[in-house]
Parts: C-alpha cells; structure tokens; sequence
C-alpha cells in the first residue's frame, strides 16, 4: 500500500526536477527508494523528461554514462543503498574512462532516521564516498535545489561522477 | 563456430554502426581483427554494461544504429538488463550476446549452468520478439539482414565456441579510449560532448 504525499512533497519534487531540467538533463534513470517515490512518479510523468526504470542502479550508472556519449544531459537516481552497489560500476566504467555523471541518493541513516535497516548506510555511506574520492554535496534545505545545476558542471569539470544526497527533510518538504 | 569466425565475418558487415565491446574476448578479438581505434567503445574495464552503456548512446544518436556486444558471462550477471532493453525499445540498438559457455577472459573458467542457460528463453521471458541464434557459419550469413538490418531492436544470441587461449585487450588507457571514440561521435552526430560546461 503506498502512501499517499503530501503537497509539500509534491512540490519539493517539480522544484528539483526543474532544476534538473535547468541543468540541461533530459534522461532519468531510477531504482526508487521509499524517500524518493514522489520524485520518480514526478520526472516519469514530466514530458521533459525520458524517464527509464531500471533493473539495478549499475544499470543506471552504465546508461547514464553511455548518455554522456550520446551528448544527453543524465541522471542516475537511488537510494543511499544503491549507491553502495554501485562502487564497481563507477570505479571501473566512470574512473577508468573519466566519464562525468550526475548521481541522486537519498541519505538514509543520517540523523532522523529511525530505519534499522539504514544503520549501515549511516555508519558506511560518507566514508564511502570519501574512500573512493567521490565528490558529493548534501541538499539539507529546499533553498539548496537550485545549486543542482552546479553539480552537473561539477561532474563535468572533474570528468567523473558527483552525488547529490536529499535529506528527508528536505524530499517532504519540511526543510 | 569459432568466435574468429563470427567477428570476421561481422566486421565485413560493419558499415558506420557505432561498437561498444565488453570486457574479455570480445573487446580482445575485435581489437584484434581491427585494430580499429575510434569507431569502437572498448568496455574492457566493466561486465554487464556494455548493453545499457550503448543504450545511452543510442539515445543520443537515433540516427546512427549501436551494436553492442556482451559476453555470456556478464549477461548472467545482469541478465535484468534486457528488461530495461525491452522497455526502452531503441529500433536503432542491436544486442549481440557472445556466448562461449565459459568465463572466455579468465582462461575458460566453468560459468554457472552453462550447458542449460537458454539465453533466448530468457530473452522471450523478459518480452523481447526480435530474438535470434545462430551457431554456425551459414546459418550467420543466412540470416543476418533479417536479424540485424531489419528495423527494431534485436538480441542475437552467437553461440561460439571457448577460445581456448587469452589475447592482447587493446592497449589504450581509458582517456585515449574516451576522446578517440567521443571525438568521432562529435564528429558524426554533429553533437558536443567534450566543450560544454554550462
């Protein structure tokens, strides 16, 4: 049974997908995270948008990346889960060949996460990304969706991916 | 049919499609017959992308048709991609599956159920129509126009047999493989990969 959003939520997701679609992407693939329903059903319904559900979130890394040869703007969104499958995937295709991507997560096991099972992503998810020198920012605040594009030309600049991580707060609209 | 064969026979077909090889023998054997340093992707360094990495691309170029190539053994670890290829159905990719029934890269190591994998039972399951095997020679050049040069995407399964040996994988690092290939994407698409940071 899914849960209804609230408006809050409903329009926390058309801003960031406008900042999305201000960045200059147009290809969205998702593997969702509960955080991130909203946001899915939002850019699959936006005709801005090419939206693909994938399999696994490496196969959202793998087409991603073949976008960027495509000259298509991409993002790969997940949760905080999937980005810690996809370590391969980005070490060997994004590091080795230096191919930019722009990856959404949500950031699971932070503070105000009562999951359990999100234990091990708040313990492991930013030493992580530090391990494997992956840049990423944390969007904490909804006057912070807008600063999207940057992480696209960020990405771009170090020729590898950048992780944008939404808090909660911020994805129901109360940050 | 030995995979020397297969490729040989492939690369006398190859017009301008875009390549993208995975890692292990195929990237190795077309490397080999080719020597070809622009027009292929050698996607030496992932298994089990090579399919939705050249579905990326075959979103950009519409025009321009992909052919991508996976060995058996990165299929079995993400046969799932051909779910996201069914659903995408790009006419202008063509999805070729090397099937050697070994880990070919890894001196021929034994791949789990290789004897029964029924790579177009899977393929059909997961609702793709445009389905083909062959396992021979004559039967390759007998069908290949319909498989492959026919509108609409295709899975063509090419049951070759274990090479036998590992050879050279072609020796370009990574940012060489990158601006070679995107260079030439730029070129014929008329796209811009490289100078835009806005």
């Amino acid at each position: 049974m899914s849960e209804k959003p609230s408006e809050k939520e409903g329009d926390v997701a058309r801003r960031i997908a406008d900042a999305v679609h201000e960045a200059g992407i147009s290809l969205v693939a998702s593997l969702p995270d509960g955080w991130i329903a909203t946001l899915i059903r939002t850019f699959d319904a936006d005709a801005r948008f090419r939206h693909v559900a994938v399999n696994r979130e490496e196969s959202a890394i793998g087409l991603c990346s073949g976008a960027y040869f495509g000259g298509v703007g991409a993002l790969a969104l997940m949760g905080a889960s999937g980005l810690m499958t996809c370590v391969y995937a980005i070490s060997k295709i994004n590091y080795t060949y230096q191919v930019p991507c722009l990856i959404f997560i949500t950031m699971r096991g932070d503070f105000g996460d009562t999951a359990k099972f999100h234990v091990s992503n708040g313990l492991y998810l930013r030493p992580l990304m530090g391990s494997i020198d992956l840049p990423y920012t944390v969007v904490e605040s909804a006057g912070q969706i807008a600063g999207i594009k940057r992480a696209w030309v960020h990405a771009k600049t170090y020729a590898r991916p950048v992780v944008v991580g939404f808090t909660r707060d911020v994805l129901r609209g109360s940050a | 049919m030995t995979l020397a064969d297969c490729f040989a026979f492939l690369i006398r077909q190859w017009r301008d499609e875009i390549v993208v090889t995975s890692a292990g023998n195929a990237s190795e054997m077309w490397w080999h017959l080719t020597r070809e340093t622009d027009r292929v992707f050698y996607l030496d360094a992932s298994m089990s992308l090579a399919s939705m990495f050249a579905s990326g691309i075959a979103v950009g170029l519409p025009a321009h048709t992909v052919w991508a190539f996976s060995g058996d053994g990165a299929f079995c670890m993400n046969p799932g991609m051909l779910m996201v290829e069914r659903q995408m159905a790009l006419p202008n990719l063509k999805h070729f599956l090397v099937s050697n029934r070994t880990y070919g890269s890894t001196h021929d190591v034994a791949l789990s159920n290789a004897a029964d994998n029924d790579y177009v039972q899977i393929a059909r399951g997961m609702g793709l129509s445009r389905v083909f095997a062959f396992d021979n020679m004559n039967a390759l050049a007998t069908g290949f126009e319909a498989a492959v040069r026919s509108p609409g995407h295709a899975f063509v399964v090419l049951e070759v047999e274990a090479l036998g040996h590992t050879m050279p994988a072609p020796p370009m690092d990574g940012p060489e493989l990158k601006f070679r290939f995107g260079r030439h994407l730029e070129r014929i698409g008329g796209i811009r990969i490289f100078d835009s940071l806005d």
